[in-house]
């Protein structure tokens, strides 16, 4: 184990810590109850060397241990059953703890995080690795414990029986683990194999069924049949070696089982002969030699999961490092937001040294309407997402109500600032769920004023349970109009007094449109209203527009001023940008 | 072993599922027979050792025992063991090697059933459902073929071995009271199998419920924080991680208990045969070597009555499993070949829809109602209409994914019902509104319709598809992987990569459905410049194809030689661009709506610069023919 590996495992401690006593009470069940277990043979050795192998047998005393026995194996049977449930119990807890902390670590962190790390590997994090971790509980720590106790046992019992012959016993550990790990690492080589030709079957059927169609009319059953035959069969091998394998390593551990009894009857033999040992220690050690490979079996089998433990706590290590960029002065404030905005100067780059946005400079009064437009990349949404607070501006200073925008606190920013995006994120839950986000504490008659003043509240009345109808696949089944409506909606139940549109309309057709932009000039009153738009119909219902281009304000003013300037925005206006707003 | 025999064989419809098993037994007896003896031999073989340590017990305690004899029964314990190993590992292997090989089969005849399926099938099917229930049918129908049965006859023969050796030779009352608590291991594991089973599945489910939550927030972070809503998500997730826990607890108390119960019953096992049979040898009925033996043989046969109840598991689903595996195979398609075809009809591109009424099969409402219209061979029509109002249908119909009513389509004077699926769908060159990419390379995706793909004519196409460019400014250019469902690709790039599939196919009639709503308007003229004009793409034919293109920019379709428009499944409007947009219907308030109220337009890069403008719609009017000047970017 590497330095850095081990760092992974050290964020265990702290809740491990937490729970220290269950942990000793654990170790303590596992020992009572390995102990009872393993003291089996030694107990059949005394009978049939004290009580049978004699003179005079004793019947009695027979009765009298096996019943003594009978007790005890009831009270382990009990305390590994507790022990078990306790551990397992100790283990949930530690990772329920550890996801919660996770998910709240990672959703407050920048957006810069999101950006460079893709949703998958995220996701990956929260769900996989702490499942990992969850595991490690379940089977490594499990396994490992009462196979380490096992063994410790055995050492002990057969060393205490006899310790000549214990030692020739001993001879066969190397044997063991050797054969063991050298099976398992190549079981371990075709596992990862068969997995990878498993998903690439899965992968291709699921994409020739989704695109059954097209198979279909292009004529291609047969091909794609052939071609998907070739997986199958690279997928049959390594299945079937696979299977080979492990019953091979299974057989093996029989055989070498059988050949240490071999090797006990050869050699105690003889000591029984020499009298050297009696029969019922030469017994008792048949017993162990075949009880030793279980324990080493299943640690060996651990392996697996203490290595994909300790590269998924690392990687929940990494994550638990990331800082947010953006942080909240601890002299934050929240007051109530009148809705002036002013950019100062400001300069803004994703990556340093790549201004996306150039000294800008814009006062924006309260109420006023204010359209932007500019080809696709110019820097429009990087504006929004700093008025947002989603990013910091690296120069100059954005303000809110003549305040740096940074002296908000981000509770105060976001319940201001909302925002209409042209993709609509929609969650599994119903219509009122969605369109408060789960605040549960907003009534349902907010909701509905919110989705009339939208236009949303006639297509949600019609949905089979209304505003309670579930929305499947995460609404997938609206049409892209009525999905905007619903975030329109969303928008406007939280009441902001700056409410940004980012090409809200672009990807309607032009029935929905029209839907929408009523709905925006019926919402805009008594609101700090930006939109960014390509359609003309939008821009220039404006007081004003301001034109971008190359993260720079190249013009503004309004429609007509613009117009008679024959600038960009003159351009813009003759070209198909304005009118269409399809870009690739 | 030939993986590929018999494999028509599973196709015969049978009432259960058992017969798909059985039937390939039946077929390979020689095989299972073989392996069944192998078994046999191996179980007899080992319990011989218990058998010599015993005779090798009372040797020695009669002290009748020298030490070659000793190194001799020790030579005889590994040769038995040497052989019995290798017989349960060939047996083993051969069984579930088998078992294997029938899963394989399995699987291609899925997919050999999947490919006959109409769109229809998949309509009531979603893919993933359809997929994960199969294979974890097919993977349960695994277990059993191989696993099940190796051990249960693995099982079964060492019972019985054991128990003639124990009952025969020794005591059988010591025998029936040693293996009693043993016995139990199986009905144990047939109880509890089911229950952790299914409990595990409440376990998974919180599991996923709780991965697509984190999903959903991840890919809905912006959402998620432009509304502050960090501790109403947290909240939820809480629940979620609380669900799961409660789940994974449930689960715990059953395969704990479960799993301290196996081991507690062979230790009552063990407590009765010492204290019972410790008696019967102070009592001289069995000798102390029977007594060793006897711990031997319960120690023997734990794991093969363990594997045993699982096979009872096993058992009880591989039944539904291979009844669903057996429904799946025995769909019948709904669109087939009629049987009186025209086997050796070749499209030429005349189509001729005739009062075609059609609603989708299940459902009440008429999508298409009294449709007519003809194109001739090298014509274009347009289809414009509201998301809905029936468009796709058409083409579904047009491609025979789903059965037009008789008489109602011809192509060439041919009802299409009366074409073979295979001719038609020669003849139709086809672009999705999805624009649908098989995660490939470029070439293989462009080259669809080829068995090997040829790059120069993958890249006209290209070209055709004002793709090209995008293409060779990829580092591997067409060979290109474009990621799962081209995720690599920009949707416009995608869609001008179908249409360049399209063009490669070379079929005398394409169909273009709203393919082209991703592309810029700049583009998008370029691309249909080509299209109309296909006789500049060298695809060895200079032949004019038939083309229907749908769209709801009106933009795509204005060089139409007919214009169709849609409306609730009706045609509401026809005519030409020119007479359309003079009629003051929905197409002329559209192209308002869409064109803003000027009528010039010049196209504009994205960077803004002004590259070339098209002339206005004055001569659009006159009917000539859009000119660009020089090659689309
Ligand atoms: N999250 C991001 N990380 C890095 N660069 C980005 C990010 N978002 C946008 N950009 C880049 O910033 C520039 C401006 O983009 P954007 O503000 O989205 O433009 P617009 O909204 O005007 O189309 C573009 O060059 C874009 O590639
Ligand atoms: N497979 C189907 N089963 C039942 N109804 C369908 C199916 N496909 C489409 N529809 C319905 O038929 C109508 C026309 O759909 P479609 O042809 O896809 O319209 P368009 O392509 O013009 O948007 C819609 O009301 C749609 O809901
Ligand atoms: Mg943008
Ligand atoms: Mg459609």
């Amino acid at each position: 184990m590497t330095q850095k590996a081990k760092s992974g495992l050290l964020i265990l401690l702290p809740y491990l810590a937490k729970y220290r006593l269950r942990v000793v009470l654990i170790f303590a069940f596992v020992i009572i109850a390995s102990s009872i277990d393993q003291a089996q043979p030694y107990i059949i050795k005394n009978i049939i060397d004290n009580h049978i192998s004699v003179p005079h047998p004793d019947i009695r005393g027979i009765f009298r241990i096996s019943m003594g026995y009978l007790g005890l194996v009831l009270f382990s049977f009990g305390l590994t059953y507790y022990q078990d449930v306790l551990l397992q119990f100790t283990g949930q807890s530690i990772v329920r703890e550890i996801r919660t902390d996770l998910f709240r670590h990672i959703q407050n962190l920048s957006l810069k995080y999101f950006d460079q790390n893709s949703s998958g590997r995220i996701i990956t994090n929260v769900v996989s690795d702490t499942e990992a971790l969850n595991n490690f509980f379940t089977d490594f720590l499990t396994n490992t414990i009462r196979g380490i106790f096992s063994l410790v046992l055995i050492v002990f019992f057969m060393l205490k029986l006899n310790q000549t012959v214990a030692l020739y016993c001993f001879l066969m550990v190397p044997l063991i683990l050797g054969a063991s790990l050298i099976i398992r690492r190549g079981i371990q080589k075709v596992n990862q194999e068969m997995r990878t030709r498993l998903s690439a079957a899965i992968s291709f059927l699921a994409e020739n069924l989704s695109g059954m169609a097209i198979v279909q009319i292009f004529n291609q059953e047969l091909k794609q049949q052939k071609e998907f035959d070739q997986r199958n069969k690279l997928l049959l091998q390594s299945t079937i070696l696979e299977n080979r394998l492990n019953l091979l390593f299974f057989l093996v551990t029989e055989f070498l089982g059988d050949a240490g009894v071999a090797g006990l009857v050869w050699f105690g033999g003889g000591a029984v002969i020499r009298g050297s040992i009696s029969f019922g220690v030469l017994f008792a050690f048949t017993v162990y030699m075949r009880r030793f490979f279980q324990p080493i079996n299943n640690i060996t089998q651990q392996l697996n999961v203490l290595q994909s433990t300790i590269v998924s706590s690392e990687r929940i290590r990494k994550t638990f490092k990331e800082h947010p960029d953006i942080r909240e002065l601890p002299s934050a404030v929240s007051p109530s937001v009148i809705g002036r905005v002013a950019f100062k100067n400001v300069t803004f780059a994703y990556r340093a040294g790549q201004n996306v946005l150039k000294n800008i400079n814009l006062e924006i009064k309260p109420g006023e309407r204010v359209g932007f437009v500019g080809a696709t990349g110019a820097g429009k949404t990087s504006l929004m997402n700093l008025l947002a607070r989603f990013y910091d501006v690296n120069g100059g200073v954005l303000e809110i109500d003549g305040q740096d925008i940074k002296n908000y606190s981000l509770e105060s920013i976001r319940g201001s600032v909302g925002i209409v995006q042209q993709d609509v994120t929609l969650f599994s839950g119903s219509v009122l769920d969605n369109i408060r986000f789960f605040r549960k504490e907003i009534p349902e008659i907010h909701v509905v004023e919110a989705c009339r003043l939208v236009g949303a509240d006639g297509f949600i009345r019609r949905l089979p349970q209304g505003y309670h109808t579930v929305l499947s696949e995460r609404g997938s089944t609206l049409s892209s109009g009525e999905r905007q409506l619903l975030s329109f909606a969303r928008v406007m139940v939280f009441d902001p007094k700056i409410l940004i549109l980012d090409e809200a309309t672009a990807s309607l057709d032009s029935i929905s449109e029209a839907v929408l932009q009523e709905a925006i000039t019926k919402v805009s009153y008594g609101r700090t209203l930006l939109v960014i738009a390509h359609r003309l119909s939008t821009v220039q219902q404006m007081d004003y527009i301001v034109v971008l281009d190359h993260g720079r304000i190249v013009e503004s003013g309004s429609h007509e001023e613009l117009l008679r300037h024959d600038g960009f925005y003159q351009r813009l206006h003759e070209s198909g940008i304005l009118l269409e707003g399809v870009a690739v | 072993m030939s993986i590929n025999q018999n494999e028509n064989n599973l196709e015969k419809k049978k009432p259960s599922g058992w017969h798909i098993v059985s039937s390939y037994v039946v077929q390979n007896w020689w095989v299972y027979l073989a392996a069944l003896l192998l078994i046999m031999v191996s179980s007899k073989l080992a319990v011989k050792i218990p058998q010599l340590i015993g005779r090798f017990t009372d040797q020695l305690q009669h002290g009748t025992l020298e030490v070659q004899q000793a190194a001799h029964f020790a030579e005889t314990i590994m040769l038995i063991s040497f052989f019995r190993v290798t017989t349960v590992w060939l047996g083993r292997i051969i069984i579930n090697g088998h078992g294997r090989i029938l899963v394989y089969q399995l699987r291609k005849q899925l997919l050999k059933k999947w490919s006959t399926l109409s769109p229809s099938y998949y309509q009531g099917h979603s893919v993933g459902d359809l997929l994960s229930h199969a294979l974890s049918d097919v993977e349960v129908v695994r277990q059993f073929a191989s696993m099940g049965i190796s051990q249960s006859i693995n099982g079964l023969s060492m019972l019985t071995a054991a128990l003639y050796m124990m009952a025969v030779h020794m005591n059988w009352h010591l025998a029936l009271a040693g293996l009693g608590p043993l016995i139990a291991i199986p009905i144990l594991v047939g109880y509890f199998g089911p229950k952790i089973k299914n409990q595990s599945m409440h376990y998974q489910s919180a599991l996923g419920s709780m991965a697509q939550l984190v999903e959903e927030v991840i890919g809905g972070i912006r959402v998620v924080k432009a509304f502050g809503n960090e501790a109403v998500t947290l909240h939820r997730f809480e629940e979620k991680v609380e669900k799961i826990v409660h789940e994974k607890v449930k689960f715990v108390r059953l395969s704990s208990l479960f799993g301290s119960l196996l081991p507690f019953l062979s230790s009552i096992g063990s407590i009765v045969v010492l204290s019972y049979g410790g008696y019967l040898t102070i009592n001289h009925t069995i000798t102390l070597g029977d007594f060793a033996a006897f711990f031997l043989y319960l120690a023997q046969l734990r794991q093969p009555l363990e594997q045993l109840g699982q096979t009872l598991n096993v058992v009880q689903r591989a039944a539904g499993s291979l009844n669903r595996i057996s429904g799946l195979l025995s769909v019948v398609p709904d669109v087939v070949d009629d049987p009186d075809a025209k086997k050796e009809h070749r499209v030429i591109g005349n189509i001729k829809v005739k009062n075609l009424t059609f609603r989708y099969p299940g459902t009440e409402k008429n999508v298409l109602e009294n449709i007519s219209f003809e194109v001739e061979k090298g014509k274009t029509i347009g289809i414009v209409g509201a998301l809905g109002s029936g468009k796709s249908t058409l083409t579904n119909l047009l491609l025979r994914l789903y059965n037009p009513p008789k008489g109602t389509i011809f192509i060439d004077g041919v009802d299409i019902l009366k074409i073979p699926l295979e001719n038609l769908r020669h003849g139709i060159a086809y672009v999705p509104q999805s624009g649908f990419l098989f995660s490939e390379k470029i070439l293989d995706n462009i080259g669809f319709s080829d068995n090997s793909p040829d790059l120069e004519k993958a890249e006209k196409a290209a070209q055709s598809a004002v793709v090209y460019d995008n293409i060779v400014e990829f580092p591997d250019g067409f060979n290109t992987e474009i990621g799962e469902r081209g995720v690599r690709l920009s949707g416009g790039q995608k869609q001008r990569v179908a249409i360049a599939r399209m063009l490669y196919k070379n079929a005398p009639i394409h169909i273009l459905d709203d393919s082209l709503s991703a592309v810029d308007t700049k583009t998008e003229r370029a691309l249909l410049h080509n299209l109309r004009h296909n006789s500049s793409v060298k695809l060895n034919s200079l032949r004019r194809k038939t083309t229907l293109i749908i769209s709801h920019r009106l933009s795509a379709v204005r060089h139409a030689d007919e214009i169709l428009v849609l409306a609730d499944g009706t045609v509401s409007e026809r005519g030409t661009h020119s007479h359309l947009i003079h009629s003051g219907g929905l197409y002329s308030r559209l192209w308002i709506m869409q064109s803003g109220t000027e009528e010039e337009q010049k196209v504009v890069g994205v960077d803004g610069n002004v590259r070339y403008s098209e002339p206005d719609l004055s001569e659009e009017r006159n009917g000539l023919p859009l000119s660009l000047e020089g090659e689309p970017a």
